[in-house]
């Protein structure tokens, strides 16, 4: 599903933000991307996006050679995807479904789809008797439930959540990820962006770890290369250096 | 499953989309958009003011000329049954509306009739005065001025070389006086038009810019989501045309209005001259054009601020 093939991503300064990354993650798994502040996790996230393109190696998403993509096709790209983000970016002049329902205007469903997928994103995520509230209502949680709603509504197969429960205490982050699983468990591939400990520790899922914009391995992997061991039946990830 | 009461079924398709977050964004900052209206409608009036009464002014030229005959003095061995012939022809030729003849003795008797001079002809013996031919010339009233006093012109010249005439007479200098002050006033309009119009395209284009520093976090937000470039761009340009079609429309109202105050001393004016020269009211075809002409600014301000190549954030994707 995801193949990083050597991957370098450069500042104008020379600096690495990546450097030299190599990964494949299979379809439907669950992953975590860990690191400290500024190991390169967002930046990883961004060119997964195509909101940046590498300095040098190649990177694929389904059947999408980025190297061959053509700039008309990277929006195409990207609503193939959903994005969870730390701030939730959501938009506070409008509605929570009119939030929700961007990414289905953007890609041109029906008027009666978008009632339909925007209300059964609201009702996975809890919130659909919030629909005609304005976000900025709602606590940081809700919000960024709004955010994954958001994030899921035209079903993508592949979600990138980048810090999701960054700005959310214990508790709400335990919804926000079950929410998370729960996607997973209907087929989409989810990279999870995070460094808390607590649900690194508290979920036994693959990790991708960075250290500096290099890919490094954790305690799951081992020493023997990246190979890491199938958590579940969905996320079988495969690490090479 | 709850049935959300939301928005009509056109502001969630793309164009629906774009349009309606661009009424909204002009609804919300009510204030800042009728200052910036008044502000494009008050600039572009008043070209919109002189194209209207360059119309009537371009006819006054006309009109001038059409006042004007050319007389056409006949050789004396002309004799009257050919004078009169001669008048006849020309009566149907192209460029001539109608012809007088005047024979030798008509033209005598109106000189004695004016003058006092009767002695001085008797002692001539013979009666000294040529038959004359009186041309109105034929003005069509959508030429400009000019081209009308050019093809006057052509007609005397075509009668100074006929062989049966002596002399043609026509005073269209006073005519060519008027048609280079109106071309000066023309010219001096025209500048402060153009100037004008950049003022307004320069409004719209910083009302667009700011526009889309308003919606940069949107327009952002809409590029992680999978936005196209003109998705992200739709909704400025017609920011840029609203701002266009509601500053036309003030624009060809206030021109108007004004119009109808300079009408009334302009007619009294003319009507001391003993002129038969009034000013037209604009037509309902100027009135749209006007509407049309500022929409298009409105347009190509958004498209020149939009596609500008600071504007990366557009641009780059």
């Amino acid at each position: 599903m995801i193949a990083f093939d050597r991957v370098s991503l450069a500042y104008r300064t020379g600096q690495f933000a990546l450097e030299e990354v190599s990964f494949t993650l299979k379809p439907g798994s669950f992953t975590f991307l860990t690191g400290h502040s500024g190991a390169g996790k967002s930046s990883l996230l961004r060119l997964i996006a195509r909101l940046e393109k590498p300095t040098s190696g190649d990177i694929q998403v389904g059947n999408e050679q980025y190297s061959r993509l053509k700039p008309r096709h990277e929006p195409r790209l990207r609503r193939s995807m959903g994005i969870v983000f730390q701030d939730n970016q959501l938009l506070y002049d409008r509605s929570v479904f009119d939030n929700v329902a961007l990414p289905l205007i953007i890609g041109g469903y029906r008027f009666k789809d978008v009632k339909t997928r925007v209300m059964a994103a609201l009702e996975r995520v809890g919130l659909s008797d919030r629909y005609a509230d304005n976000p900025i209502v709602l606590s940081g949680g809700e919000q960024q439930r709004i955010g994954i709603a958001r994030a899921v509504v035209a079903r993508p197969k592949l979600l990138l959540a980048d810090e999701p429960t960054g700005n959310l205490d214990a508790g709400i982050s335990e919804e926000i990820m079950k929410l998370l699983l729960q996607f997973n468990a209907s087929g989409v591939s989810v990279l999870f962006a995070t460094h808390d400990t607590d649900l690194l520790n508290g979920y036994r899922f693959p990790q991708l770890v960075l250290d500096g914009g290099r890919l490094t391995a954790d305690q799951t992997v081992g020493g023997a290369g990246f190979s890491y061991q199938p958590q579940s039946p969905n996320s079988e990830p495969e690490v090479t250096s | 499953m709850i049935e959300p009461d939301v928005g009509s079924r056109w502001s969630y398709t793309k164009r629906g989309y774009a349009l309606t977050q661009s009424v909204r964004q002009l609804r919300e900052r009510s204030v800042a958009t009728f200052i910036t209206l008044f502000v494009l409608g008050t600039t572009l009036a008043l070209p919109a003011v002189f194209w209207f009464g360059s119309a009537s002014l371009s006819n006054l030229v006309n009109r001038s000329v059409g006042e004007e005959s050319i007389t056409v003095y006949l050789s004396l061995d002309v004799s009257e049954l050919d004078g009169a012939a001669f008048a006849k022809d020309w009566q149907n030729q192209t460029g001539v509306k109608r012809t007088t003849y005047i024979s030798r003795a008509e033209a005598l008797a109106l000189f004695q009739e004016q003058t006092d001079l009767n002695d001085a002809l008797a002692a001539l013996g013979s009666n000294p005065l040529p038959g004359a031919v009186v041309v109105y010339p034929n003005i069509d009233p959508a030429v400009p001025g000019d081209v009308t006093v050019e093809r006057v012109e052509a007609l005397a010249a075509r009668f100074k070389a006929m062989n049966a005439v002596e002399r043609v007479q026509i005073d269209l200098d006073w005519v060519r006086r008027l048609q280079s002050a109106l071309t000066l006033f023309r010219v001096i309009v025209s500048l402060l038009a153009v100037f004008l119009t950049l003022t307004g395209l320069l409004v719209i284009g910083n009302t667009v810019r700011l526009e889309l520093l308003r919606r940069q976090r949107e327009m952002e937000v809409s590029t992680l989501l999978g936005a196209s470039r003109s998705f992200l761009t739709r909704p400025i340009l017609y920011t840029g045309t609203l701002y266009g079609l509601l500053g036309g429309s003030i624009a060809a109202v206030i021109a108007t209005i004004a119009y109808s105050f300079i009408k009334t001393p302009a007619d009294q004016l003319a009507a001391q001259y003993a002129s038969p020269f009034r000013l037209a009211l604009p037509t309902a075809g100027q009135f749209l054009t006007i509407i049309a002409v500022v929409t298009a600014l409105g347009l190509i301000g958004a498209v020149m601020t939009v596609f500008r190549p600071s504007s990366t954030h557009i641009t780059n994707r």
